[in-house]
């Protein structure tokens, strides 16, 4: 089973993303902010990504350069999730790496479509 | 009484000079001695010198009575007609002991009246370089007034130029001008005691309370607590007197309504005339200056404020948006997971509640976007992907796009687009999202049964007739224009209402439009959308009849600016 790593600090987006992943057949692992997440990533090796950008500590787009920059993670596909406010919008012209942006608020099928077709 | 001084050691010709000028009137010194010269010319400078050119003459001692007795009259008295050549240029005349009484008193009469001439010249002389002297000064000031907008340094400038213009011994410069308190300015050309100050300061005060009707005092001032800075020119030195032994002017440095304070000036001698002319001129010109440099620091700070307003506006409208994108997020998930029947069977009317759930849901994120959008275009950040644009590709999409909302509402869509249009530069989605935006209002206004039309056209410049309510506002660059309309049989808008169309969060028929919904910035962020593409937006309405909304976009993009007012 392909292994989906969830960072988010609101856990209610959390939950529910973890609801219809595990329901198409993902097994999920969760992380509620920056620092516990880029730890996961390192240990469990995901073959996927769904990253926050506003979280405290260390931001998504730090996390996604971070991984990117690493050989040994670089192929992870990951997916933003952007509020797109101005803050973000100013970082989003950074080289971020990100392979996909989801616009909050998102629809969950089309998440699921967007990892689907990372992974199968 | 005319000073004359004698020089001689002839006994003889001493007793002769005093014997005459005995019978004139006039004041006789005697010095037989020449080294007593410069101790008599210390003394009193005399109005006449006679040297007797036997007793003295060295060239010398001529030109040291000159230097320092300058307009003095010196008279030779020499003996025999020969004249002694390195004192000629010295000598204003010459007499010789054999000459009569009568023509030696005429020679000194004739000098006498001379001198008094040349004094009245060399006085007038004065005068001019003091005139002369003052007018540059006040020349200057008024240079330094126009050169700065700071009201500290105006007051300082108004203070260097008396102080340049008129000597004085103190000035005491009452300025409420500057930002945090009144000030009292003291000048002096010595320290001053305690006591001084305090009476000073009492004094200003009062001062001040006299130049101003006792009701229609601008601002209180407590002589206990005013401040005060000295300047003080020769702080060794101190004054001890009292102030009554001095003369005094006094100005108030005003503006119309603008008090900026008052300056009080003291002298040991007495002023003249022309002192106080100088003195009133310099506190007046102050005024204006003073007065620009007060309106220019209120619209700097108006300017602060805004500008931080519009910072605060834009982070406000950033942050909420991010914070309610989040919950609204966590809504949407959980809706869609109840929808999908994953938690179990919905009943009819549980999806019906479901779905009314989940289309405000959409219409609440429809309104973050619209302020987003908004706020972005103001702040100038949107950025635009301009690229040859066909506009009947952007109506299609449009028309495809909405069909089905407006099939729901049994309206119908109706496109009726020239062919061959030329291609504008354009960014597509942004056009997409005003055709539609004007598409959704029209579907929402528009009752059952009816058509509404969408056309394009192009058109040239001279020949878009744009309505009366706008004409005004829309200022187009010569050239050719795309033109879309998009026409319905809806409610239609009031007159009154067709020029806040375009406002911000305007509610056109209020009720109603709350009924069908929106925020009330789709036509506003419309009007920017285009604006931006150097092209414009109106419309013509009638009440209960329909609309018709026309925008253009020039086919070609002009560089020039298209300012749109509103």
């Amino acid at each position: 089973m392909k292994k989906i790593l969830i960072v988010d600090d609101e856990q209610d987006i959390v939950e529910s993303l973890k609801f219809v992943l595990e329901a198409a057949d993902f097994t999920c692992y969760c992380a509620y902010n920056g620092e516990d997440g880029l730890r996961l990533a390192k240990n469990i090796i995901p073959d996927l990504i769904i990253l926050d950008v506003m979280m405290p500590k260390i931001n998504g787009y730090k996390i996604s350069r971070l991984l990117k920059y690493d050989s040994k993670y670089k192929n992870i596909p990951i997916l933003m999730v952007t509020a797109r406010t101005q803050e973000e919008d100013k970082l989003i012209g950074e080289e971020t790496g990100a392979d996909e942006y989801i616009t909050k608020p998102f629809d969950l099928n089309e998440v699921v479509k967007k990892v689907e077709k990372y992974l199968k | 009484m005319i000073n004359i001084l004698l020089v001689t050691c002839n006994k003889q010709t001493t007793d002769r000079f005093l014997n005459i000028f005995d019978k004139n009137i006039y004041e006789l010194s005697v010095i037989v001695n020449e080294k007593f010269i410069s101790d008599a010319i210390n003394i009193e400078i005399p109005d006449i010198i006679i040297i007797d050119e036997n007793s003295s003459g060295s060239k010398n001692l001529i030109r040291k009575v000159k230097e320092k007795c300058e307009n003095t009259i010196i008279i030779f008295l020499i003996s025999g007609n020969k004249v002694n050549k390195e004192v000629i240029k010295y000598a204003n005349a010459f007499i010789t002991s054999d000459m009569s009484e009568d023509v030696i008193m005429s020679t000194i009469n004739v000098n006498i009246r001379m001198k008094n001439s040349l004094d009245m010249l060399s006085n007038s002389n004065k005068d001019l370089a003091e005139s002369l002297y003052r007018l540059n000064a006040l020349y200057s000031t008024s240079s330094q007034f126009a050169g700065t907008l700071d009201k500290s340094k105006l007051i300082q400038y108004m203070i260097e130029g008396m102080d340049k213009a008129l000597s004085f011994s103190l000035t005491c410069t009452l300025s409420l001008c500057t930002d945090d308190e009144p000030v009292l300015i003291l000048n002096s050309l010595y320290e001053l005691s305690d006591e001084l100050i305090t009476a000073l300061k009492l004094r200003t005060v009062l001062n001040y309370n006299s130049l101003f009707e006792q009701e229609n005092i601008p601002l209180k001032i407590d002589e206990k607590k005013l401040k005060v800075v000295k300047h003080i020119k020769y702080p060794a030195s101190r004054f001890t007197f009292t102030l009554f032994q001095y003369d005094n002017m006094l100005a108030r440095i005003s503006l119309g309504n603008n008090i900026f304070g008052c300056i009080e000036i003291f002298k040991e001698t007495s002023f003249t005339h022309e002192d106080a002319t100088c003195f009133q001129t310099i506190a007046q010109q102050v005024s204006l200056p003073l007065k620009s440099a007060t309106l220019y620091q209120e619209i700097i700070e108006a300017n602060i404020k805004l500008e931080k307003l519009e910072r605060l506006k834009s982070e406000f409208i950033s942050i909420v948006s991010h914070e309610l994108r989040t919950p609204l997020t966590s809504i949407k998930n959980s809706l869609d997971i109840l929808m999908s029947g994953r938690c179990g069977k919905i009943t009819e009317s549980s999806e019906k509640f479901l779905s009314m759930a989940m289309r405000n849901v959409q219409r609440l994120s429809g309104i973050i976007n619209d302020l987003l959008d908004l706020s972005k275009i103001e702040a100038g950040k949107m950025d635009f992907n301009f690229a040859p644009t066909n506009i009947n590709t952007v109506i299609d999409y449009v028309k495809s796009a909405l069909s089905e909302v407006a099939k729901s509402k049994g309206l119908n869509i109706r496109t009726e687009a020239s062919e061959n249009l030329p291609d504008i530069t354009a960014d597509a989605q942004r056009l997409e999202q005003v055709l539609t935006n004007l598409v959704s209002n029209a579907i929402k206004f528009t009752p059952e049964n009816k058509t509404i039309k969408i056309s394009s056209r192009m058109i040239s410049s001279k020949d878009i007739k744009i309505n009366e309510y706008f004409k005004d506002s829309i200022k187009l660059a010569d050239g050719d224009y795309v033109e879309v309309c998009v026409e319905d049989e809806g409610i239609g808008i009031a007159e009154k209402d067709l020029l806040h169309a375009f406002d911000k969060f305007a509610q056109i028929e209020n009720s109603l439009s709350r009924k069908a919904g929106g925020t009330g910035l789709g036509l506003p962020i419309a009007k920017q959308l285009l604006e931006a593409h150097y092209g414009a937006i109106w419309c013509d309405s009638e009440l209960n009849k329909g609309s018709k909304f026309y925008f253009v976009i020039p086919v070609v993009k002009k560089l020039v600016q298209i300012n749109v007012a509103g």
